[in-house]
């Protein structure tokens, strides 16, 4: 971990920093934060994040308890697609667009890791207005 | 008086680090039970024997009563220590160890039955002449008697499956007309879920304070009580804040409860910990349960009371009588903050990885009960929580404020912790004014935070100032060669 002395607004504040896993981790004025950084000090992979809302990705790893729906379901935006358990707690996995499910790569059951693809939505509006 | 030369514990995490400290200030030596996972933990390191009970799935390790009693046994143990959670409230394993030649540090297994049956603690508590939440439990479950019976209790009112724990098949019934749907809607989960239809009903209290009281039954039989703990700052009952004393208490409730605390505990014979929990609505209190264990929040009555729970529950199995004074005098306040390794910008979503850089912002009246340093692993296996933050001062608005800037100094790297969700609960007026009741998040935080977003000139001044420094590579040993942390305490990396 490294430590600094900034000047902020005239303000003297120290601030933290240390990389992990290619991201920066920083601790500055009571606020803990963490970011990919763009340089060449970054990671070096650019593994960006999953930003399709078609997509429903697992945000933790975790077990799939329960699957809500199936190929060809017409879902609607803020349904609950998939729920998972991780750390004895239940989180319930939402649509953000309407549309029809496409594929679904996972069961109940199955064990997923961080980032993996478990349900995928087909917009029911034409894909181009998703990008 | 029984000896001890060795206590196994049968748990992790910072509960398990905190019971070898007891176990060390003693003088007795201490095996830790762990799962295959845990070997990356604080307890691990500190524990003089460590024996694998099993694989990371706590039903194979942690709950498993013939791995912890044969892992035990074979090291020689004379006492288990179950700590919190897990097999803690379990009546079998307190009897396997007792079987097994041991000694269980707890209440005995008889104790643990009693108190662990909803029913069978609710009529101890009615014959030691403390209140129950008014309900009904009868036999007669015809709809007749079931829709009369909630006349009887009033409005709100909740029916729940009889044989499930938890929330499971709980309806609440907020008007007559609702009272039939919601039965036979408890009966239907109650019956697909546990096989049995059976209802019971309970008076619901929505705008309640928990509040639980510390009671100790000492070998001597001497029961003690150490005041209340206010612990109505939960999430989806998961406890989040506590504090001690209840900021809602005066005098002479104070003396009821602890009154009515001292008589339950005394109708059971009660040996060792327990907390008799209460719900406080409107002056009025009634019985939750009572949990026969070391609670998670007992550092804050060790704060006001000045006492050590740990220490005196491992006297207490060796048979020695406590000689704490009959009546304690309260000093001060405390606060506890659970920190969880979570996402407080995604509604508490966990958040799991190996951990980096630590600072516990040490001082006067600052406890931190940590269970895992830098390099070890945080999993999805167990439960979120990392770490535990307990400050003391002489007032509760000192306290707080004191708890705030220690949240604020606290660095925690590699996992994303619930602190900004603390700091934003500590700073609410109704927390500060002490009227918080059991829905105060559900009431005032039911979206997530926002977060505050690094701004692209800070992130640009991080790079660059990471760049100038040199290369990317950070070992843990070169930093603390340049940069000495006088925070960090010896044994956090140890």
């Amino acid at each position: 971990m490294k430590e600094w002395t900034l000047e902020i607004n005239g303000k003297k504040q120290k601030i933290f920093v240390e990389k992990l896993g290619g991201k920066l981790w920083y601790h500055l004025n009571g606020e803990t934060g963490t970011f990919q950084p763009e340089s060449k000090y970054g990671s070096g992979q650019s593994a960006k994040a999953n930003t399709d809302p078609g997509v429903i990705v697992a945000p933790m790893p975790g077990k799939i308890i329960k699957i809500n729906c199936q190929k060809g379901d017409v879902v609607t935006s803020g349904q609950s697609l998939v729920t998972m358990e991780a750390m004895k707690m239940e989180y319930a996995l939402e649509v953000d667009i309407e549309g029809t499910i496409q594929e679904v790569l996972f069961n109940e059951g199955d064990q997923v890791g961080l980032g993996q693809k478990i349900v995928v939505v087909k917009g029911s509006s034409d894909g181009s207005e998703k990008n | 008086m029984e000896v001890f030369n060795k206590i196994a514990i049968a748990n992790r995490g910072e509960v398990a680090v905190r019971i070898i400290r007891a176990c060390q200030e003693l003088g007795i030596e201490t095996v830790l039970l762990h799962s295959e996972v845990d070997v990356n933990s604080i307890a691990y390191r500190m524990a003089d024997e460590t024996v694998c009970i099993g694989p990371a799935v706590t039903a194979e390790s942690y709950l498993n009563i013939e791995a912890n009693v044969q892992g035990a046994k074979s090291m020689g143990a004379d006492a288990v220590h179950p700590g919190f959670g897990f097999l803690s409230e379990n009546a079998d394993f307190a009897k396997a160890v007792e079987d097994a030649g041991m000694v269980f540090i707890g209440p005995s297994p008889e104790s643990i039955q009693l108190f662990g049956d909803k029913i069978s603690a609710k009529k101890l508590v009615e014959k030691a002449g403390g209140p129950v939440i008014p309900g009904y439990q009868g036999e007669d479950q015809s709809l007749h008697r079931l829709l009369k019976e909630v006349e009887a209790i009033g409005y709100p009112c909740i029916v729940k499956a009889a044989a499930g724990g938890g929330g499971r098949g709980l309806k609440v019934i907020r008007k007559k007309e609702e009272a039939k749907e919601a039965i036979a809607s408890a009966q239907r989960e109650g019956l697909s879920a546990f096989g049995s239809d059976q209802v019971f009903l309970e008076k619901y209290l929505d705008q309640a304070k928990h509040i639980e009281m510390q009671i100790f039954g000492d070998a001597g039989g001497t029961i003690y009580c150490l005041g209340e703990r206010e612990c109505s700052i939960q999430r989806r009952h998961q406890k989040i804040i506590e504090e001690a004393l209840s900021p809602a208490l005066d005098e002479m409730l104070r003396q009821e409860m602890m009154d009515v605390a001292k008589k339950i505990a005394t109708a059971a014979k009660y040996k060792g910990a327990g907390t008799i929990e209460f719900l406080l609505q409107k002056q009025e209190f009634f019985f939750l349960e009572m949990n026969t264990r070391l609670q998670v929040e007992h550092p804050v009555t060790e704060f006001v009371c000045g006492v050590d729970l740990v220490k005196a529950q491992i006297l207490t199995a060796q048979g020695l009588s406590l000689g704490w004074q009959q009546e304690f005098t309260f000093h001060g306040h405390a606060i506890e903050c659970r920190l969880y390794a979570e996402d407080p910008y995604q509604m508490g979503l966990p958040s799991t990885g190996r951990l980096g850089s630590c600072m516990w912002p040490h001082g006067p009246g600052r406890r931190f009960e940590v269970g895992f340093a830098p390099g070890d692993e945080i999993t999805s296996f167990y439960d979120s929580m990392i770490a535990k933050v307990i400050v003391w001062d002489e007032t509760r608005p000192r306290a707080i404020k004191k708890m705030r800037e220690t949240l604020k100094q606290t660095v925690v790297f590699g996992v994303k912790t619930n602190i900004p969700f603390l700091l934003k609960i500590l700073e609410h007026p109704e927390f500060v004014s002490g009227e918080m009741t059991t829905k105060f998040i559900e009431s005032h935080f039911a979206k997530a935070l926002k977060a505050p977003g690094v701004t692209d000139d800070v992130q640009k001044i991080i790079e660059d100032l990471y760049q100038k420094t040199g290369d990317s590579k950070v070992t843990e040993a070169n930093t603390k060669m340049k940069e000495p942390n006088p925070f960090e305490s010896s044994w956090e990396r140890s």
